[in-house]
Order: C-alpha cells, then sequence, then structure tokens
C-alpha cells in the first residue's frame, strides 16, 4: 500500500489562510467598523412589513360578483406593547365577547411573537367601537385594523372558503409569500385558483426611529406596493343559480346542475340544503361548528360532485346504447312480452307499470322506461363488459372539474360480487338489476350531467368546469379542457337522441310533464330506489335544444318520489327560465364589469 | 507488562478539543434561544434538545470506536445505497419549510444528506483504493456516485450542501495520484452551467477546453464526450431554467446576489452583519445582544450563530474561538497524517475538507463575504443529524489513527 507523501505544510498553508481571511475581516468589522456597527444597531429599528395583497374577486358569466372582498374591522394586539396583561384581558372579555381565560391563551400560545400583531376578533361590530373608543387609548396594545375579508354573494357549494394559515401550512408556505395573517382558500374554487386568486404581497420598510436617521444598508426599494390578485370569471348564471334554488322542493335533499352543452361550462351547481361559506369569514363558534357536522341533512355535503347515487332509469340509454353497440339487439328487435314483470331464476323482477307494457323495442322501450325490456336484454350482457362500458361513457370516472375534491361513481363487476357474496353467488339477478340503475351502481350527478350533454352534443364530451377567464390578461393562462367521445356510432346515437325526444314530446312518454312551448326538451325520468328511505330518489336528466342543443342538466331530488311527477316538472320550469335568460343582451352587463383599480395600501 | 506505546490509543487532545466545541455550542444556543428583554427573560428549548444531541453523538462516536475498521469498509457501499434511497424518499415527503431536507421521525427531523455526504467520501476514497480499476474507470465511477446525490441534494433544494459535497470530492481528487485533468474534466460542466448566460464567454471557454485537452493529450473518448457535454450545456441550461418555478429561480438568484432579493435574504445578512459589528472588541455581553434579542436576526440558534457569538462576545471572543476551531481542524490533520491506507486517508482528507469549507463558509456568511446557503457551523449549530454526522466523521479519523496496522 503507498500513497503520494503529501507535505504537512499544504494543510497549515491552508488553515493560516482561512485564519487570516477570517479574523482580518473580523477586526475590519469589530475593531475597526465596529462604532459605527454599534450605533447602527442601537438604532435599529427598521423592519420590514410585509402589505397583505388583496384576493381576486370572483364574477359570475355576466360580471355579477359571487365572491368578493368587504372591508371589515378587526380587533389585533401587539404582546410588545402590553403592561397589564389581566387588566387588558378584562377589558378584552368586557368589550368584544371574548373569554378573558381564551385571550390568555392566545397570548401564551404568541409568547414568541412579540412584535407581531395576532388577531383576536373579526367583523367587529362598528357601534360598539364608538361607544368604546374613548377607553381605548389605555390599551396602546390593541389595536383595530380594517381589513379586507371575504364575502360570498349567496350559499353555494362551488366557492369554498377561505381561511387563516395553521402552523404547518405557514411553515410549508413562507417562502411563497404568506404569513400568519394571510388567507389561503381552504376548498371549492377557491382553494382551487388560490395562485391566482391570492395576489403578491408587498413589502414596506417601517422606520420607527424618531430622529429619521439615514439607512445607509437599506437605501434602495424601500417600498414595493402589493399585487392584487387576478379577478375570475365564472361560467355560473347568478340569475339561474338563485332561481333554481328557489323552486327546489322546500326541506328535500338533492342537486341540480346545468350545463352549457357547447362548452362545458357550468351554468348553475345547486346542491340542497344550502350551505353558506360566509360563516367561515368571521370567527366562527364552536357550537355553530358542530352543529353544522351533525345535522344530519349534511349541508357541507356537495351532492353534485360528491355524493354517489344509484341512478335508476336515467342510466337506461346506456344500458340501450350498448345492446345497440355489441349488436345483440337491433332498433327493431322487440323483447318478450311486458306484462308487469318478469320470472328470472327464483326471483320476480317487477315493471315499474303493473299493467305492463307489451312487446316494445328499444326506443319506445326507453319512451316508456319499460324495465322488462331491459331485464331481458341484460340477460344478452356480460356482466364486466357492461362495467366497461359504463366506464367508457365516463360514468364512474371522476369529470376533472375544476374543484379540489370529487368522488367517482361505482360499477361492480363480477369480482366484486364474487368477493363479497362468496364464490358461488348468482350473478344474474345483480346483472338484471343493473341494466336499470338500480343495485350496487352509484354515480355522481356531476358525471351524469357530463354524459346528457355529451349526447346533446353529438357524442362529444366536454369537461365540466367553471372558470371561462380572468380579467388580467398576461399572466396565468386558463388550462385548455379535455374533450373526449362517447362510444356510441351515428345511428345509435341519433336513435337515443330521439328516444328522449319521445319521453318528453310524444303521448305516454314518462317525461311529458317537462315539455316546454317553443323549445325541443329531451330527457329520461328516473325513480330509483335506494337505503336512504322509502321513496324513491326523483331524477330527471336532459337537455334542451333551440336552434342547437344549448344546456343539459340533471335534476336530482332525494327519497321525493317519481321522476316524471317531481323532477321532471323541475326540468321544465329551468328550461323555461333558461329560455327567458338567453334573449336577454350580453352586452348589456358589461357595464358590471369592474373599473381597473389600482390598490391603495 | 503494560507498554503504553504499544496501544494506539485514541487522540485524547482532540477528544478534548471537541468536547470543548460541543459545549461552546450548547452555551452559545443557550444564548441563541433566549429572547432578553428588560427584566423579562423568555426561553426556547433548542438548546436542551442540543445537549440531548450531544449525548447521542458522544454515545454514537464510543460506539464506532469499538468497531473493527473492516466492518466499517464493508458497510460503506449498503449504507451509501440506502442513504440514496432515503434521499429519493424524501423528495415524497411533505415539504419542510419549503424544501425536502427531513424524514420525521416523531418531534425530531432527519436529515439523509448529511449521512449521504460522509458515505461519499467514503465510498470514494474506497475506490480510490482499488488496486485493480484503471484511472478512467476510478474516475467515472467517482463521478457517478458523485453525482446522484450531489442532484438529489441540489433539488431538495439544498444548495449549501450540494456545493460542499462536490467540493469535498474535488480536494479528495486534487490530493490523490489522478491526473490532474480529470479533475478538469470533471469541474468544467460547473463552469459551462455558468458561462452559458454569454455566448462569447461561452465560445471562448469552450476553445480554451479543447485546447488544454490537446496539450494534455487526454484521451480522445474522454475529451470528445467531456467536450460535446459541456457544448450542450448551453442549451440545456436554459431549458432547466426556464422548467424552474419563479421563486425558485428567484433563490437561486438571490444565492448568486443577495441585493437580489432586499427584502428576504439580503435583509438577514445585513442584519447579521451589524450584529457582528456591532460586538466591538469585548461584545456586549452574554445574552446581551440587542440584535439577537430583538429578533432582527433571524435563524440566529442555526445558520446565524456566529453573529451571536459576534456580537455577545466581540473580537476577542471570535478570536478565541476561531483558534480553538483552527486547532481543532489541525488536530484532525495530524491524526490523518499517521494514516498509510488509501482508503483511510482520503476518506480523512475528504472529512477535514468537509469540515474546515461548512466552518469557513459559515463564517464567512455571517460577515457577508459569501452569499447565505444555509451551511451549519459544525458542532455549534443547532441540529441534530449534523452533529451526529459530523461526531462520527471525526471519530473515523480518530479510529482510523488509532489503528495498528496502519503504522509503518
Amino acid at each position: 500500500m503507498y500513497r503520494k507523501r503529501i507535505s504537512i505544510w499544504i494543510p497549515i498553508i491552508l488553515f493560516t489562510g482561512i485564519f487570516l481571511v477570517l479574523v482580518s475581516n473580523l477586526f475590519y468589522m469589530q475593531v475597526l467598523n465596529g462604532e459605527k456597527y454599534l450605533t447602527i444597531s442601537e438604532n435599529n429599528y427598521v423592519r420590514i412589513s410585509k402589505i397583505k395583497p388583496m384576493r381576486g374577486s370572483i364574477y359570475d358569466r355576466k360580471y355579477r360578483p359571487v365572491a368578493l372582498n368587504r372591508t371589515s374591522d378587526n380587533l389585533y394586539f401587539r404582546l410588545s406593547e402590553i403592561n397589564e396583561k389581566g387588566k387588558l384581558a378584562q377589558f378584552i372579555s368586557d368589550n368584544f365577547a371574548i373569554d378573558s381565560l381564551a385571550v390568555r391563551q392566545i397570548m401564551q400560545k404568541n409568547r414568541f411573537r412579540k412584535y407581531n400583531d395576532i388577531a383576536l376578533k373579526k367583523g367587529l361590530d362598528r357601534a360598539k367601537l364608538v361607544e368604546i373608543a374613548e377607553n381605548m387609548y389605555k390599551y396602546p396594545s390593541l389595536r383595530i385594523i380594517s381589513e379586507y375579508t371575504r364575502h360570498y354573494e349567496y350559499p353555494n357549494h362551488l366557492t369554498g372558503h377561505v381561511g387563516g394559515l395553521n402552523e404547518s401550512e405557514y411553515e410549508n408556505l413562507k417562502d411563497e409569500g404568506y404569513t400568519l395573517s394571510s388567507n389561503i382558500g381552504k376548498s371549492g374554487l377557491e382553494k382551487q385558483y388560490e395562485e391566482m386568486l391570492r395576489g403578491e404581497s408587498g413589502y414596506r420598510l417601517i422606520q420607527v426611529d424618531a430622529t429619521g436617521k439615514d439607512l445607509e444598508f437599506l437605501k434602495h426599494n424601500l417600498y414595493q406596493p402589493a399585487k392584487k390578485g387576478l379577478d375570475l370569471i365564472l361560467s355560473v348564471d347568478n340569475d339561474l343559480q338563485t332561481y333554481i334554488r328557489s323552486i327546489f322542493p322546500e326541506d328535500k335533499l338533492g342537486a341540480v346542475i346545468v350545463m352549457d352543452v357547447r362548452t362545458g361550462g357550468i351554468l348553475s351547481y345547486v346542491s340542497m340544503p344550502e350551505f353558506d361559506p360566509n360563516i367561515f369569514s368571521g370567527e366562527i363558534s364552536q357550537g355553530v361548528w358542530n352543529e353544522l357536522i351533525n345535522d344530519p341533512a349534511q349541508p357541507m355535503l356537495d351532492r353534485v360532485s360528491n355524493g354517489t347515487y344509484p341512478p335508476g332509469s336515467i342510466f337506461k340509454p346506456i344500458t340501450a346504447s350498448m345492446g345497440l353497440e355489441t349488436g345483440v339487439i337491433t332498433p327493431s328487435t322487440k323483447m318478450t312480452f311486458c306484462n308487469g314483470g318478469k320470472q328470472i331464476g327464483t326471483r320476480y323482477f317487477k315493471c315499474w307499470k303493473e299493467q305492463g307494457h307489451g312487446r316494445l323495442a328499444v326506443s319506445e322501450a326507453i319512451k316508456l322506461s319499460c324495465d322488462v325490456f331491459f331485464y331481458d336484454l341484460s340477460m344478452l350482457l356480460d356482466l364486466d363488459e357492461m362495467k366497461n362500458f359504463t366506464k367508457a361513457n365516463f360514468l364512474t370516472v371522476k369529470t376533472g372539474i375544476d374543484l379540489p375534491i370529487e368522488r367517482n361513481g361505482f360499477f361492480p363487476d363480477e369480482a366484486w360480487y364474487r368477493k363479497n357474496y362468496g364464490r358461488y353467488t348468482g350473478i344474474i339477478g345483480p346483472k338484471v338489476n343493473l341494466s336499470i340503475g338500480q343495485g350496487e351502481i352509484l354515480v355522481t350527478v356531476l358525471e351524469l350531467c357530463a354524459y346528457y350533454s355529451a349526447l346533446a352534443n353529438d357524442g362529444l364530451w366536454l369537461q365540466p368546469h367553471f372558470l371561462e377567464g380572468y380579467i388580467d390578461k398576461d399572466r396565468v393562462k386558463v388550462s385548455d379542457y379535455e374533450t373526449r367521445r362517447l362510444p356510441l356510432a351515428t345511428e345509435n346515437l341519433e336513435l337515443l337522441q330521439h328516444a328522449l325526444d319521445r319521453t318528453i314530446n310524444e303521448a305516454h312518454g314518462t317525461g311529458s310533464a317537462a315539455k316546454v312551448k317553443g323549445v325541443t326538451v329531451y330527457g329520461k325520468t328516473g325513480s330509483a330506489e335506494n337505503h336512504m328511505g322509502k321513496s324513491t330518489h326523483a331524477w330527471f336528466a336532459g337537455y334542451a335544444e333551440w336552434e342547437e342543443p344549448e344546456i343539459a342538466f340533471i335534476v336530482f331530488v332525494q327519497n321525493a318520489g317519481h321522476g316524471g311527477s317531481i323532477a321532471a316538472p323541475i326540468g321544465g320550469k329551468i328550461v323555461k327560465f333558461y329560455d327567458k335568460l338567453r334573449t336577454g343582451n350580453p352586452e348589456e352587463y358589461l357595464k358590471f364589469l369592474p373599473a381597473k383599480t389600482e390598490q391603495v395600501n | 507488562m503494560y507498554n503504553p506505546h504499544n496501544r494506539n490509543n485514541s487522540d485524547l487532545f482532540l477528544l478534548v478539543l471537541l468536547l470543548l466545541l460541543m459545549i461552546f455550542g450548547i452555551i452559545m444556543i443557550y444564548s441563541a434561544s433566549t429572547t432578553k428583554i428588560g427584566e423579562s427573560i423568555e426561553h426556547e428549548n433548542y438548546y436542551i434538545k442540543q445537549i440531548v444531541f450531544v449525548i447521542i453523538a458522544l454515545i454514537a462516536l464510543f460506539v464506532l470506536l469499538k468497531l473493527p475498521v473492516t466492518l466499517i469498509e464493508i458497510m460503506v457501499i449498503p449504507i451509501y445505497a440506502i442513504s440514496v434511497i432515503a434521499l429519493v424518499a424524501v423528495l415524497f415527503l411533505p415539504a419542510i419549510k419549503g424544501s425536502h431536507r427531513w424524514i420525521s421521525i416523531g418531534a425530531l427531523g432527519f436529515q439523509p444528506s448529511e449521512l449521504v455526504k460522509l458515505f461519499t467520501i467514503m465510498l470514494t476514497a474506497k475506490l480510490l483504493d482499488e488496486q485493480h480499476l484503471t484511472e478512467g474507470k476510478i474516475l467515472l465511477r467517482t463521478a457517478a456516485a458523485t453525482i446522484l446525490p450531489f442532484i438529489l441534494i441540489f433539488i431538495e433544494p439544498d444548495l449549501g450542501t450540494a456545493m460542499t459535497l462536490l467540493m469535498s470530492i474535488m480536494i479528495i481528487l486534487a490530493f490523490s495520484d489522478l491526473p490532474f485533468y480529470y479533475l478538469v474534466v470533471l469541474v468544467s460542466p460547473l463552469i459551462s452551467i455558468v458561462l452559458s448566460v454569454n455566448p462569447i464567454y461561452f465560445a471562448i471557454w469552450i476553445i480554451v477546453l479543447a485546447l488544454y485537452f490537446f496539450r494534455q493529450k487526454v484521451h480522445l473518448l474522454i475529451a470528445g464526450l467531456s467536450g460535446i457535454f459541456n457544448a450542450s450545456l448551453y442549451f440545456l441550461t436554459p431549458f432547466v431554467w426556464n422548467s424552474l418555478k419563479s421563486y425558485q429561480q428567484n433563490r437561486i438568484l438571490t444565492f448568486i446576489n443577495p441585493l437580489h432579493d432586499p427584502f428576504g435574504a439580503g435583509y438577514q445578512i445585513i442584519q447579521a452583519k451589524i450584529a457582528i459589528g456591532s460586538g466591538g472588541w469585548f461584545g456586549k455581553g452574554f445574552l446581551m445582544g440587542s440584535q439577537k434579542n430583538l429578533q432582527f436576526l433571524p435563524e440566529h440558534h442555526t445558520d446565524f450563530i456566529f453573529s451571536v457569538i459576534g456580537e455577545e462576545l466581540g473580537f476577542f471572543g471570535c478570536l478565541i474561538f476561531i483558534v480553538l476551531y483552527i486547532l481543532f481542524l489541525y488536530r484532525v490533520v495530524v491524526n490523518a497524517g499517521k494514516l498509510k491506507r488509501k482508503f483511510m486517508f482520503y476518506t480523512s482528507v475528504g472529512i477535514i475538507a468537509n469540515l474546515s469549507i461548512m466552518m469557513f463558509v459559515n463564517i464567512s456568511m455571517n460577515m457577508g463575504l459569501v452569499p447565505a446557503t444555509g451551511i451549519p457551523l459544525p458542532f455549534i449549530a443547532y441540529g441534530g443529524t449534523n452533529l451526529l454526522f459530523n461526531t462520527l466523521a471525526v471519530g473515523l479519523v480518530m479510529k482510523f489513527a488509532s489503528e495498528k496496522n496502519v503504522f509503518d
């Protein structure tokens, strides 16, 4: 083993070099310039203060507000300026309805942030402030700061809400310009488009030194203004949104979605019961919170994209088109005679109509929603292929809507039944049920709407979305939305469209309650049995055509009865309202466009 | 008969210096985590944690001294592999303080980059010790072993640690028997990246590089590959740069020039300079640093702890501290100088290089001489992983030096 001899002088020279560099610099700074630095440090009252950016607003398709910033008076305190903790806590609890123990806890929690303003309460009452104004001077640590808080125009499940950062979010995000008092989108569009909405912090050097000493080190860049976030424009129509909320059956749960067939933009997105995101803008009390999360009606649940339900008969077009696409039936194939039901194996499967429908071909079967036709058809189909075909129509697949959380539906396959009901379980019974959208199948309202919209759009599936654009154009691009194609041949697609037309507009069609004069409505009703209650879920799915199909919609009322009598009339009303809406001149709404304003700090 | 000269005891003097540094570190962390304004004093518990870290590090040190060197040598490749995997894993863990450096174990964070640094040094030393390998093969393997962790640490992002690793390996190679032009091959991509901003400088640089290779009669394959790679960096660099997010670009720009971000890193350095300068001859006194107490100094228990030393103990305090530190480093060098086997010697060279670079860069950074890069001051700054592996590194040199068979 041999290695090159290396002189001991090499490290000695290197270390001497390091020593000389460090010590000579220290000597220069501490001894030669020590006095100068000492003076600076004694007068070092220079601090950087971040200027919060104003959050971008959210507008509807006609530039009317959906979410805005409103000023509110908020109470802060600064620990370094507190003289008598006890007295202060008492004063706060007397005048601002905060428990003095809670105040103590906030003080203790923030004891190392002596020079930061710590939030105590938001949205103070103006009248109260006037009342106590004369006593405020005794407590210099308290300060009332006028700030913007988020305000939502109406209860909804799409905007989500903003909230303060928690400690771990702050640790992760402080390099991106967030401070402990920043707000961040916590859910919904506020979370989805956080990066666009949040804006950029500004900075200001605060000089507390009374003598106004020359700041030799920081002469430049003393002020950098904040940049307001981007204003978003949604596809949502506030009028339609408000109208649908007003006509939804009282005390019922459910969801309604209306989508623009031509773009995929969502015109209305209603989930019932309503939920008001404004409750998060103030300090939310534990009581209110508990009430909210323990409410059996689950008002915070978004039933459009986060609830999954059995679709019932509005699923039938998918089973029908699978029969046609696989060639097991033709448009003229007639199934067995429907006399109100069918014996399959040991079980008797009823048709919804006791008197029966007679022998039908596929188009009439959809129009009259004959269950027996689909029972028969299902005997010719393979369960796993049904699952794949459902998936190929983008049901049970997330649509990719621009919301942070979306659930997808579920369609069981043979393996699933084997796993859950044993190796020898029969799959014919479940298959028969699935063919009419019953049994284990679950879908979201959103998936269904995208499907019916694609039927209207000659098979072109457009990704449902809210964001249409933003007002400041040169910063972020709106991503392209996805398009897909339904696996349907043109003639089969036309057959389905025709059948949906007959369902509404021919005598005896199940959806005749949705008929609207001057507009061609296409649709399908559904009444889905479910485990949530005795009465069926009422469904109505469809689209409406003027010169061309314009809107697709799903009406879903949980445990309310029959689709034809409960949901279809709502569908008709929506079409009528939209008919009036579309004749209004969109240009006249341009006056709502906000004037370009500079943020004043 | 017992003869003390038959046993090669670990260097007791070195051990005492190490302990002194550690204790000094705890005392300064105590000061850094204390906020004293007037009569009111608030403590944060960093110093208690640091005491625990020191105890753990010392236990690990004594365990290491009991292990046979052959075992340590066998473990180099497996532990290197594990630590690289840990580096990959850490990228998929949630970011802490904006970077992916830590693996959380309970309340403690573990930095795999510290582990990987030590074992990359050992692996390089091992490769240089291989008898049957050609120079080219040694170099290629060393480059591969270094570049992989370098990139992984770089994207965490932890520029400081990545650069320290790279420089330590370079220094090992500079001390090795390999021809000098290999080092040029390795360093040239860095220069190419920097010069790719200007086509003229870049062209001149490539020509100079080609001439150098020609003069040195470098093997055609090596010269060719190196030349093509360097030239391609001219196109690659802007591509990578544009794919970075704007805050990442800002971080790198600030790394090069702190004044790029006068409200961020630049502000920190200015405050650190004020702190050190205002210490004067004798300092403001223990616990009395106003820059620290008024929280002008950022990160004062970690990267900027030297500013606290400068502010509170003054020039004389710093002088004693630096003398102590260099004495310690020199003592490690003396231990390393005895080593005959290449593996042990090059490992020690790497360890000394690593510790010296960290110490020099950290103190220079506190004085505003080099950009703030997030390199901690070994044995002094708060932090468990760093302390543990730096202690083990020094332990390794002590261990090697106490081995009988390494002597002539």
